[in-house]
Protein backbone atom coordinates (compact mmCIF):
# COMPACT_ATOMS: atom_id res chain seq x y z
CA UNK A 1 0.00 0.00 0.00
CA UNK A 2 1.21 3.51 -0.74
CA UNK A 3 1.86 6.01 1.99
CA UNK A 4 -0.93 7.61 3.97
CA UNK A 5 -2.18 11.01 2.87
CA UNK A 6 -4.11 11.47 6.10
CA UNK A 7 -3.56 9.76 9.42
CA UNK A 8 -6.38 9.95 11.94
CA UNK A 9 -4.95 8.86 15.25
CA UNK A 10 -7.21 8.10 18.19
CA UNK A 11 -9.39 11.14 17.65
CA UNK A 12 -12.14 12.02 20.11
CA UNK A 13 -14.36 15.06 19.95
CA UNK A 14 -16.65 16.27 22.68
CA UNK A 15 -19.50 18.75 22.37
CA UNK A 16 -21.27 20.47 25.17
CA UNK A 17 -25.00 20.05 25.05
CA UNK A 18 -26.63 22.81 27.04
CA UNK A 19 -29.66 22.05 29.16
CA UNK A 20 -29.76 25.64 30.14
CA UNK A 21 -27.67 28.03 28.20
CA UNK A 22 -26.91 31.41 29.57
CA UNK A 23 -25.37 33.70 26.99
CA UNK A 24 -26.51 36.98 28.39
CA UNK A 25 -24.52 39.25 30.68
CA UNK A 26 -27.70 40.59 32.18
CA UNK A 27 -28.82 37.27 33.61
CA UNK A 28 -25.27 36.29 34.52
CA UNK A 29 -24.85 39.36 36.68
CA UNK A 30 -28.31 40.04 37.94
CA UNK A 31 -29.46 36.55 38.73
CA UNK A 32 -26.14 34.75 38.89
CA UNK A 33 -27.33 32.13 36.43
CA UNK A 34 -24.77 29.71 35.13
CA UNK A 35 -24.98 27.45 32.13
CA UNK A 36 -25.74 23.79 32.72
CA UNK A 37 -24.33 21.36 30.22
CA UNK A 38 -23.68 17.73 29.58
CA UNK A 39 -20.80 16.30 27.58
CA UNK A 40 -21.56 14.49 24.38
CA UNK A 41 -18.88 12.54 22.55
CA UNK A 42 -19.47 12.89 18.82
CA UNK A 43 -16.27 10.96 18.01
CA UNK A 44 -14.76 8.27 20.17
CA UNK A 45 -11.19 7.04 19.64
CA UNK A 46 -11.39 7.00 15.87
CA UNK A 47 -8.23 5.86 14.09
CA UNK A 48 -7.62 5.09 10.43
CA UNK A 49 -5.37 5.97 7.54
CA UNK A 50 -6.33 7.30 4.17
CA UNK A 51 -3.91 6.02 1.51
CA UNK A 52 -2.49 8.60 -0.83
CA UNK A 53 -4.30 8.82 -4.14
CA UNK A 54 -7.38 7.00 -2.94
CA UNK A 55 -10.96 8.12 -3.04
CA UNK A 56 -12.17 7.47 0.45
CA UNK A 57 -15.85 7.22 1.35
CA UNK A 58 -17.22 7.88 4.83
CA UNK A 59 -20.54 6.24 5.64
CA UNK A 60 -22.83 5.98 8.61
CA UNK A 61 -26.29 6.90 9.80
CA UNK A 62 -27.34 10.48 10.44
CA UNK A 63 -25.64 11.84 13.50
CA UNK A 64 -22.89 9.26 13.49
CA UNK A 65 -20.18 11.92 13.39
CA UNK A 66 -19.21 12.04 9.72
CA UNK A 67 -19.46 15.80 9.37
CA UNK A 68 -17.72 16.28 12.70
CA UNK A 69 -14.83 14.16 11.47
CA UNK A 70 -14.60 16.07 8.20
CA UNK A 71 -14.58 19.36 10.10
CA UNK A 72 -11.71 18.08 12.21
CA UNK A 73 -9.87 17.16 9.02
CA UNK A 74 -10.53 20.65 7.68
CA UNK A 75 -9.24 22.31 10.88
CA UNK A 76 -12.61 23.92 11.53
CA UNK A 77 -13.01 21.89 14.71
CA UNK A 78 -10.18 20.67 16.91
CA UNK A 79 -10.26 17.22 18.52
CA UNK A 80 -10.23 17.02 22.31
CA UNK A 81 -7.72 14.23 22.12
CA UNK A 82 -5.81 12.40 19.44
CA UNK A 83 -4.36 13.97 16.35
CA UNK A 84 -4.82 14.27 12.63
CA UNK A 85 -1.91 14.71 10.30
CA UNK A 86 -2.09 15.19 6.59
CA UNK A 87 0.43 15.50 3.81
CA UNK A 88 0.03 18.52 1.59
CA UNK A 89 -2.69 21.09 1.30
CA UNK A 90 -6.15 20.15 2.50
CA UNK A 91 -9.21 21.90 1.07
CA UNK A 92 -12.75 21.33 2.16
CA UNK A 93 -16.07 21.59 0.42
CA UNK A 94 -18.52 21.67 3.28
CA UNK A 95 -20.78 24.37 2.01
CA UNK A 96 -20.24 26.21 -1.19
CA UNK A 97 -20.55 29.92 -1.70
CA UNK A 98 -20.15 30.81 1.97
CA UNK A 99 -18.46 34.17 2.04
CA UNK A 100 -20.02 35.41 -1.17
CA UNK A 101 -20.97 39.04 -0.92
CA UNK A 102 -24.33 39.68 -2.62
CA UNK A 103 -23.45 43.19 -3.84
CA UNK A 104 -20.21 42.14 -5.51
CA UNK A 105 -20.04 40.70 -9.00
CA UNK A 106 -19.44 37.04 -9.72
CA UNK A 107 -15.92 37.91 -10.84
CA UNK A 108 -15.09 39.75 -7.60
CA UNK A 109 -16.60 36.95 -5.56
CA UNK A 110 -14.47 34.36 -7.33
CA UNK A 111 -11.37 36.22 -6.18
CA UNK A 112 -12.74 36.75 -2.67
CA UNK A 113 -13.85 33.15 -2.26
CA UNK A 114 -10.61 31.88 -3.75
CA UNK A 115 -8.60 33.74 -1.15
CA UNK A 116 -10.84 32.52 1.67
CA UNK A 117 -10.04 29.01 0.46
CA UNK A 118 -6.35 29.80 0.43
CA UNK A 119 -5.66 30.64 -3.21
CA UNK A 120 -3.45 33.55 -4.15
CA UNK A 121 -4.51 36.14 -6.67
CA UNK A 122 -2.13 34.60 -9.19
CA UNK A 123 -3.68 31.16 -8.68
CA UNK A 124 -7.12 32.57 -9.34
CA UNK A 125 -5.89 34.51 -12.39
CA UNK A 126 -4.54 31.29 -13.85
CA UNK A 127 -7.67 29.29 -13.13
CA UNK A 128 -10.24 31.98 -13.75
CA UNK A 129 -11.44 30.79 -17.13
CA UNK A 130 -11.58 27.21 -16.00
CA UNK A 131 -13.63 28.21 -12.96
CA UNK A 132 -16.07 30.26 -14.98
CA UNK A 133 -16.46 27.66 -17.70
CA UNK A 134 -17.02 24.93 -15.18
CA UNK A 135 -19.72 26.94 -13.44
CA UNK A 136 -21.49 27.80 -16.67
CA UNK A 137 -22.36 31.33 -15.56
CA UNK A 138 -20.01 33.22 -17.87
CA UNK A 139 -22.78 35.43 -19.21
CA UNK A 140 -23.51 36.72 -15.72
CA UNK A 141 -20.00 36.87 -14.33
CA UNK A 142 -20.02 40.67 -14.06
CA UNK A 143 -23.46 40.81 -12.48
CA UNK A 144 -23.82 41.07 -8.69
CA UNK A 145 -24.38 37.59 -7.30
CA UNK A 146 -27.57 38.69 -5.55
CA UNK A 147 -29.16 38.44 -9.00
CA UNK A 148 -28.08 34.82 -9.39
CA UNK A 149 -30.46 31.92 -9.05
CA UNK A 150 -29.59 29.62 -6.19
CA UNK A 151 -28.38 27.02 -8.67
CA UNK A 152 -25.97 29.47 -10.28
CA UNK A 153 -24.78 30.58 -6.88
CA UNK A 154 -23.98 27.06 -5.81
CA UNK A 155 -22.35 26.17 -9.10
CA UNK A 156 -20.05 29.15 -8.99
CA UNK A 157 -19.12 28.43 -5.37
CA UNK A 158 -18.46 24.81 -6.20
CA UNK A 159 -16.33 25.71 -9.21
CA UNK A 160 -14.10 27.92 -7.12
CA UNK A 161 -13.71 25.31 -4.40
CA UNK A 162 -12.95 22.46 -6.73
CA UNK A 163 -10.30 24.49 -8.50
CA UNK A 164 -8.34 25.19 -5.32
CA UNK A 165 -6.12 22.31 -6.41
CA UNK A 166 -5.42 20.74 -3.03
CA UNK A 167 -3.59 17.51 -2.35
CA UNK A 168 -6.45 16.30 -0.20
CA UNK A 169 -10.04 17.29 -0.92
CA UNK A 170 -12.67 16.84 1.79
CA UNK A 171 -16.27 16.81 0.55
CA UNK A 172 -19.46 16.65 2.62
CA UNK A 173 -22.73 15.67 1.00
CA UNK A 174 -22.67 18.32 -1.63
CA UNK A 175 -22.88 16.07 -4.64
CA UNK A 176 -26.60 16.55 -4.26
CA UNK A 177 -26.39 20.11 -5.58
CA UNK A 178 -27.01 21.14 -9.15
CA UNK A 179 -28.77 19.39 -11.97
CA UNK A 180 -27.81 16.04 -13.43
CA UNK A 181 -25.49 17.59 -15.99
CA UNK A 182 -23.62 19.51 -13.31
CA UNK A 183 -23.36 16.42 -11.13
CA UNK A 184 -21.87 14.52 -14.01
CA UNK A 185 -19.30 17.29 -14.46
CA UNK A 186 -18.44 17.07 -10.77
CA UNK A 187 -17.92 13.34 -10.94
CA UNK A 188 -15.69 13.82 -13.92
CA UNK A 189 -13.73 16.38 -11.91
CA UNK A 190 -13.27 13.90 -9.05
CA UNK A 191 -12.10 11.26 -11.52
CA UNK A 192 -9.59 13.77 -12.86
CA UNK A 193 -8.45 14.34 -9.31
CA UNK A 194 -7.87 10.67 -8.83
CA UNK A 195 -5.96 10.36 -12.07
CA UNK A 196 -3.73 13.19 -10.89
CA UNK A 197 -2.94 11.08 -7.81
CA UNK A 198 -4.85 13.26 -5.36
CA UNK A 199 -6.80 12.08 -2.37
CA UNK A 200 -10.51 12.68 -1.97
CA UNK A 201 -12.44 12.03 1.24
CA UNK A 202 -16.16 12.23 0.80
CA UNK A 203 -19.42 11.74 2.63
CA UNK A 204 -22.40 10.82 0.56
CA UNK A 205 -25.69 9.14 1.14
CA UNK A 206 -25.83 7.72 -2.32
CA UNK A 207 -24.64 4.12 -2.33
CA UNK A 208 -24.25 4.49 -6.06
CA UNK A 209 -21.73 7.28 -5.61
CA UNK A 210 -19.69 5.23 -3.20
CA UNK A 211 -19.70 2.20 -5.48
CA UNK A 212 -18.74 4.23 -8.57
CA UNK A 213 -16.14 6.44 -7.05
CA UNK A 214 -14.57 5.08 -3.90
CA UNK A 215 -11.86 2.50 -3.48
CA UNK A 216 -11.66 2.74 0.31
CA UNK A 217 -14.30 3.42 2.92
CA UNK A 218 -14.86 3.78 6.65
CA UNK A 219 -18.06 3.21 8.54
CA UNK A 220 -18.89 5.26 11.59
CA UNK A 221 -21.65 4.54 14.03
CA UNK A 222 -22.43 6.70 17.05
CA UNK A 223 -19.03 8.28 16.90
CA UNK A 224 -17.09 5.03 16.82
CA UNK A 225 -15.37 3.40 13.90
CA UNK A 226 -17.05 0.11 12.98
CA UNK A 227 -15.05 -0.92 9.97
CA UNK A 228 -12.46 0.46 7.60
CA UNK A 229 -10.98 -1.05 4.49
CA UNK A 230 -11.66 -1.49 0.83
CA UNK A 231 -14.93 0.07 -0.25
CA UNK A 232 -16.61 -3.14 -1.35
CA UNK A 233 -16.37 -5.01 1.91
CA UNK A 234 -17.21 -1.99 4.06
CA UNK A 235 -20.24 -1.23 1.94
CA UNK A 236 -21.33 -4.83 2.10
CA UNK A 237 -21.21 -4.86 5.88
CA UNK A 238 -22.88 -1.46 6.09
CA UNK A 239 -25.76 -2.36 3.77
CA UNK A 240 -26.26 -5.61 5.61
CA UNK A 241 -26.50 -3.69 8.87
CA UNK A 242 -29.01 -1.23 7.43
CA UNK A 243 -31.15 -4.05 6.05
CA UNK A 244 -31.07 -5.73 9.42
CA UNK A 245 -32.14 -2.47 11.09
CA UNK A 246 -35.00 -2.02 8.65
CA UNK A 247 -36.47 -5.37 9.40
CA UNK B 1 3.93 27.10 10.59
CA UNK B 2 3.71 29.53 13.43
CA UNK B 3 0.61 31.58 14.03
CA UNK B 4 2.10 34.86 12.92
CA UNK B 5 3.67 33.52 9.77
CA UNK B 6 0.38 31.94 8.76
CA UNK B 7 -1.38 35.23 9.36
CA UNK B 8 1.18 36.99 7.24
CA UNK B 9 1.10 34.38 4.50
CA UNK B 10 -2.65 34.90 4.12
CA UNK B 11 -2.46 38.69 3.91
CA UNK B 12 -4.18 38.59 0.55
CA UNK B 13 -7.27 37.39 2.36
CA UNK B 14 -7.05 40.43 4.61
CA UNK B 15 -6.88 42.62 1.54
CA UNK B 16 -9.81 40.88 -0.14
CA UNK B 17 -12.02 40.94 2.95
CA UNK B 18 -11.23 44.62 3.39
CA UNK B 19 -12.12 45.38 -0.20
CA UNK B 20 -15.27 43.30 0.13
CA UNK B 21 -16.43 45.69 2.83
CA UNK B 22 -15.22 48.81 1.07
CA UNK B 23 -16.78 47.93 -2.27
CA UNK B 24 -19.87 46.27 -0.89
CA UNK B 25 -20.86 49.11 1.37
CA UNK B 26 -21.35 51.85 -1.17
CA UNK B 27 -21.83 49.81 -4.29
CA UNK B 28 -24.89 50.79 -6.26
CA UNK B 29 -25.83 53.75 -4.18
CA UNK B 30 -26.20 56.87 -6.28
CA UNK B 31 -23.51 58.84 -4.52
CA UNK B 32 -21.23 55.85 -4.01
CA UNK B 33 -18.15 56.58 -1.97
CA UNK B 34 -19.33 60.15 -1.31
CA UNK B 35 -21.76 58.77 1.24
CA UNK B 36 -18.87 58.04 3.53
CA UNK B 37 -18.15 61.77 3.74
CA UNK B 38 -21.73 62.88 4.22
CA UNK B 39 -22.08 61.11 7.53
CA UNK B 40 -19.24 62.95 9.34
CA UNK B 41 -20.24 66.22 7.69
CA UNK B 42 -23.77 65.92 9.05
CA UNK B 43 -22.40 65.13 12.51
CA UNK B 44 -20.11 68.13 12.25
CA UNK B 45 -23.00 70.44 11.41
CA UNK B 46 -25.12 69.23 14.30
CA UNK B 47 -22.36 69.47 16.90
CA UNK B 48 -21.26 72.86 15.61
CA UNK B 49 -24.79 74.16 15.83
CA UNK B 50 -25.38 72.81 19.31
CA UNK B 51 -22.03 73.33 20.98
CA UNK B 52 -20.59 76.30 19.17
CA UNK B 53 -23.70 78.44 18.63
CA UNK B 54 -25.92 77.39 21.50
CA UNK B 55 -23.49 76.41 24.27
CA UNK B 56 -20.74 78.71 23.00
CA UNK B 57 -17.94 76.22 23.49
CA UNK B 58 -14.71 78.02 22.61
CA UNK B 59 -11.67 75.93 21.80
CA UNK B 60 -8.33 77.51 22.44
CA UNK B 61 -6.71 79.15 19.44
CA UNK B 62 -4.38 76.86 17.53
CA UNK B 63 -0.81 77.42 18.68
CA UNK B 64 1.16 78.12 16.49
CA UNK B 65 -1.32 77.68 13.63
CA UNK B 66 -3.57 80.52 14.81
CA UNK B 67 -6.68 78.63 13.69
CA UNK B 68 -9.86 79.44 15.58
CA UNK B 69 -12.59 77.55 13.77
CA UNK B 70 -14.78 75.30 15.90
CA UNK B 71 -15.92 72.84 13.17
CA UNK B 72 -12.31 72.12 12.14
CA UNK B 73 -11.16 71.85 15.73
CA UNK B 74 -14.06 69.51 16.38
CA UNK B 75 -13.28 67.27 13.43
CA UNK B 76 -9.60 66.76 14.33
CA UNK B 77 -10.89 65.07 17.48
CA UNK B 78 -14.14 63.62 16.20
CA UNK B 79 -12.79 61.77 13.16
CA UNK B 80 -10.34 59.68 15.23
CA UNK B 81 -13.10 59.01 17.73
CA UNK B 82 -15.56 57.89 15.06
CA UNK B 83 -12.91 55.60 13.60
CA UNK B 84 -12.27 54.15 17.04
CA UNK B 85 -15.94 53.40 17.73
CA UNK B 86 -16.52 51.93 14.25
CA UNK B 87 -13.58 49.57 14.64
CA UNK B 88 -14.66 48.53 18.12
CA UNK B 89 -18.31 47.92 17.26
CA UNK B 90 -17.63 46.49 13.79
CA UNK B 91 -14.72 44.37 14.96
CA UNK B 92 -16.58 42.97 17.93
CA UNK B 93 -19.50 41.83 15.78
CA UNK B 94 -17.32 40.54 12.96
CA UNK B 95 -16.98 37.09 14.51
CA UNK B 96 -20.67 36.53 15.15
CA UNK B 97 -21.56 38.19 11.88
CA UNK B 98 -19.45 35.71 9.96
CA UNK B 99 -20.55 32.64 11.89
CA UNK B 100 -21.58 30.89 8.68
CA UNK B 101 -18.12 31.30 7.25
CA UNK B 102 -16.33 30.26 10.43
CA UNK B 103 -18.35 27.07 10.67
CA UNK B 104 -17.73 26.06 7.08
CA UNK B 105 -14.24 27.13 6.09
CA UNK B 106 -10.87 27.19 7.74
CA UNK B 107 -8.91 30.44 7.53
CA UNK B 108 -7.10 32.54 10.12
CA UNK B 109 -10.08 34.08 11.90
CA UNK B 110 -8.16 37.13 12.98
CA UNK B 111 -8.57 38.50 9.48
CA UNK B 112 -12.20 39.22 10.31
CA UNK B 113 -11.59 41.98 12.89
CA UNK B 114 -8.45 43.06 11.00
CA UNK B 115 -10.41 43.61 7.82
CA UNK B 116 -12.96 45.71 9.69
CA UNK B 117 -10.11 47.96 10.80
CA UNK B 118 -8.90 47.92 7.20
CA UNK B 119 -12.16 48.98 5.62
CA UNK B 120 -13.04 51.51 8.32
CA UNK B 121 -9.48 52.78 8.13
CA UNK B 122 -9.85 53.25 4.38
CA UNK B 123 -12.82 55.54 4.94
CA UNK B 124 -11.05 57.28 7.78
CA UNK B 125 -8.00 57.98 5.63
CA UNK B 126 -10.23 59.71 3.06
CA UNK B 127 -11.93 61.73 5.79
CA UNK B 128 -8.59 62.78 7.27
CA UNK B 129 -7.36 63.72 3.80
CA UNK B 130 -10.33 66.02 3.30
CA UNK B 131 -9.77 67.48 6.77
CA UNK B 132 -6.12 68.22 6.04
CA UNK B 133 -7.14 70.01 2.85
CA UNK B 134 -9.73 72.04 4.76
CA UNK B 135 -7.24 72.92 7.50
CA UNK B 136 -4.77 74.07 4.87
CA UNK B 137 -7.37 76.15 3.04
CA UNK B 138 -8.25 77.94 6.28
CA UNK B 139 -4.64 78.85 6.97
CA UNK B 140 -3.15 75.95 8.92
CA UNK B 141 0.03 74.09 8.03
CA UNK B 142 -0.89 70.47 8.74
CA UNK B 143 0.86 68.97 5.71
CA UNK B 144 4.32 68.53 7.23
CA UNK B 145 2.74 66.82 10.24
CA UNK B 146 0.91 64.24 8.17
CA UNK B 147 3.64 61.56 8.45
CA UNK B 148 3.56 61.75 12.26
CA UNK B 149 -0.23 61.80 12.21
CA UNK B 150 -0.24 58.64 10.07
CA UNK B 151 1.96 56.96 12.67
CA UNK B 152 -0.58 57.79 15.37
CA UNK B 153 -3.40 56.64 13.12
CA UNK B 154 -1.72 53.25 12.96
CA UNK B 155 -1.31 53.25 16.75
CA UNK B 156 -4.97 54.12 17.25
CA UNK B 157 -5.98 51.40 14.80
CA UNK B 158 -4.00 48.80 16.76
CA UNK B 159 -5.40 50.05 20.05
CA UNK B 160 -8.96 49.84 18.72
CA UNK B 161 -8.26 46.42 17.24
CA UNK B 162 -6.99 45.09 20.54
CA UNK B 163 -10.18 46.15 22.26
CA UNK B 164 -12.29 44.88 19.34
CA UNK B 165 -10.67 41.42 19.44
CA UNK B 166 -11.20 41.17 23.18
CA UNK B 167 -14.85 42.18 22.88
CA UNK B 168 -15.40 39.94 19.83
CA UNK B 169 -14.55 36.91 21.96
CA UNK B 170 -16.60 38.22 24.87
CA UNK B 171 -19.50 38.67 22.48
CA UNK B 172 -19.43 34.98 21.57
CA UNK B 173 -20.04 34.08 25.20
CA UNK B 174 -22.40 36.93 26.04
CA UNK B 175 -24.55 37.97 23.13
CA UNK B 176 -25.81 41.14 24.80
CA UNK B 177 -22.30 42.52 25.26
CA UNK B 178 -22.89 44.60 22.11
CA UNK B 179 -25.61 46.63 23.77
CA UNK B 180 -23.50 47.32 26.82
CA UNK B 181 -20.61 48.32 24.60
CA UNK B 182 -22.62 50.82 22.60
CA UNK B 183 -23.89 52.44 25.79
CA UNK B 184 -20.37 52.50 27.22
CA UNK B 185 -19.02 54.07 24.02
CA UNK B 186 -21.59 56.85 24.18
CA UNK B 187 -20.62 57.69 27.74
CA UNK B 188 -16.97 57.36 26.83
CA UNK B 189 -17.34 59.97 24.10
CA UNK B 190 -18.64 62.56 26.56
CA UNK B 191 -15.79 61.73 28.94
CA UNK B 192 -13.31 62.60 26.19
CA UNK B 193 -12.62 66.20 25.16
CA UNK B 194 -13.99 65.91 21.64
CA UNK B 195 -16.84 68.38 21.48
CA UNK B 196 -15.62 70.53 24.36
CA UNK B 197 -12.03 71.59 25.11
CA UNK B 198 -9.92 70.06 27.87
CA UNK B 199 -9.51 73.41 29.61
CA UNK B 200 -13.13 73.27 30.78
CA UNK B 201 -12.16 70.20 32.81
CA UNK B 202 -8.96 71.88 33.97
CA UNK B 203 -11.01 74.82 35.24
CA UNK B 204 -13.24 72.51 37.26
CA UNK B 205 -10.19 70.67 38.63
CA UNK B 206 -8.78 73.94 39.90
CA UNK B 207 -11.95 74.60 41.85
CA UNK B 208 -12.78 71.08 43.09
CA UNK B 209 -9.38 69.41 43.33
CA UNK B 210 -6.60 68.15 41.11
CA UNK B 211 -7.76 64.52 41.35
CA UNK B 212 -10.58 65.26 38.90
CA UNK B 213 -8.07 65.95 36.16
CA UNK B 214 -5.91 62.98 37.14
CA UNK B 215 -8.82 60.60 36.88
CA UNK B 216 -10.09 62.25 33.71
CA UNK B 217 -6.73 61.76 32.02
CA UNK B 218 -6.64 58.02 32.69
CA UNK B 219 -8.75 57.79 29.56
CA UNK B 220 -6.43 56.75 26.70
CA UNK B 221 -8.70 58.34 24.10
CA UNK B 222 -8.12 61.71 25.75
CA UNK B 223 -4.41 61.27 24.92
CA UNK B 224 -5.06 60.23 21.34
CA UNK B 225 -7.43 63.13 20.72
CA UNK B 226 -4.92 65.58 22.22
CA UNK B 227 -2.14 64.25 20.03
CA UNK B 228 -4.20 64.55 16.83
CA UNK B 229 -5.20 68.11 17.77
CA UNK B 230 -1.63 69.13 18.49
CA UNK B 231 -0.42 67.67 15.21
CA UNK B 232 -3.13 68.77 12.81
CA UNK B 233 -4.89 71.74 14.42
CA UNK B 234 -2.05 73.36 16.37
CA UNK B 235 0.69 72.10 14.02
CA UNK B 236 3.31 71.22 16.61
CA UNK B 237 5.00 68.21 18.14
CA UNK B 238 2.62 66.36 20.45
CA UNK B 239 3.36 66.28 24.15
CA UNK B 240 5.96 63.58 24.78
CA UNK B 241 4.13 62.23 27.83
CA UNK B 242 0.87 61.91 25.89
CA UNK B 243 2.64 60.17 23.04
CA UNK B 244 4.27 57.65 25.35
CA UNK B 245 0.98 56.94 27.08
CA UNK B 246 -0.61 56.29 23.65
CA UNK B 247 2.15 53.84 22.78
CA UNK B 248 1.88 52.06 26.13
CA UNK B 249 -1.91 51.68 25.88
CA UNK B 250 -1.62 50.43 22.31
CA UNK B 251 0.99 47.81 23.15
CA UNK B 252 -0.95 46.62 26.19
CA UNK B 253 -4.38 46.57 24.54
CA UNK B 254 -3.27 44.94 21.32
CA UNK B 255 -1.28 42.28 23.14
CA UNK B 256 -4.20 41.38 25.39
CA UNK B 257 -6.70 41.34 22.53
CA UNK B 258 -4.38 39.32 20.31
CA UNK B 259 -3.64 36.68 22.96
CA UNK B 260 -7.26 36.29 24.02
CA UNK B 261 -8.41 35.99 20.43
CA UNK B 262 -5.67 33.54 19.53
CA UNK B 263 -6.52 31.36 22.50
CA UNK B 264 -10.22 31.18 21.69
CA UNK B 265 -9.91 31.06 17.93
CA UNK B 266 -9.84 27.29 17.63
CA UNK B 267 -13.06 26.88 19.56
CA UNK B 268 -15.05 29.51 17.70
CA UNK B 269 -16.65 27.09 15.24
CA UNK B 270 -18.36 25.13 18.00
CA UNK B 271 -19.19 28.10 20.21
CA UNK B 272 -21.08 29.93 17.49
N1 LIG C 1 -21.66 22.18 17.29
C1 LIG C 1 -22.27 21.11 17.85
N2 LIG C 1 -22.71 21.18 19.13
C2 LIG C 1 -23.30 20.12 19.71
N3 LIG C 1 -23.50 18.94 19.12
C3 LIG C 1 -23.10 18.80 17.85
C4 LIG C 1 -22.46 19.87 17.14
N4 LIG C 1 -22.18 19.44 15.90
C5 LIG C 1 -22.61 18.16 15.83
N5 LIG C 1 -23.16 17.77 17.00
C6 LIG C 1 -23.71 16.43 17.30
O1 LIG C 1 -22.73 15.48 16.97
C7 LIG C 1 -23.34 14.33 16.40
C8 LIG C 1 -22.69 14.02 15.08
O2 LIG C 1 -23.06 15.01 14.14
P1 LIG C 1 -22.56 14.99 12.63
O3 LIG C 1 -21.09 14.85 12.63
O4 LIG C 1 -23.13 16.18 11.96
O5 LIG C 1 -23.24 13.68 12.05
P2 LIG C 1 -23.39 13.20 10.54
O6 LIG C 1 -22.70 14.17 9.65
O7 LIG C 1 -22.77 11.85 10.53
O8 LIG C 1 -24.86 13.13 10.27
C9 LIG C 1 -24.82 14.64 16.29
O9 LIG C 1 -25.48 13.98 17.34
C10 LIG C 1 -24.90 16.12 16.44
O10 LIG C 1 -26.10 16.47 17.10
MG1 LIG D 1 -23.45 15.46 8.17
Amino acid sequence: MSEAAVVVDDVSKKFRLYKEKNDSLKTAFMRGRRSVHEDFWALKDVSFEVPEGSTFGLVGRNGSGKSTLLKCLAKILYPNSGSISSRGKVASLLEVGSGFHPELSGRENVYLNGSILGMSRKDVDKKFDEIVDFSGVRKFIDQPVKNYSSGMYVRLGFSVAINVDPDVLVVDEILAVGDAAFQAKCKEKFAEFRRAGKTVILVTHSMGNIRDMCDHAAWLDNGSLVQVGDAQSVMKAYTADIDKGDR
Amino acid sequence: MTYLSELFASRELFYNLTMRDVKGKYRRTVLGQLWSLINPLATMLVYTLVFSFIFRARPSVGDPSGLDIYPLWLMTGLLPWLFFTRVVTGGMSSVIGNAGLIKKVYFPRMHLPFSVAGSVGYTWAIEMGVLVVALTVFGGMPLIWVPVAVLFMVLLALFALGLAMLLAIGNVYFRDLQHFTSIALQMWMYLTPIIYPLHLVEDQAEVHGQWILDVYRLNPMERFVSVFRELLYDNRWPDLGDSLVCVAWTVAMFTIGFLVFKRSEKRLAELL
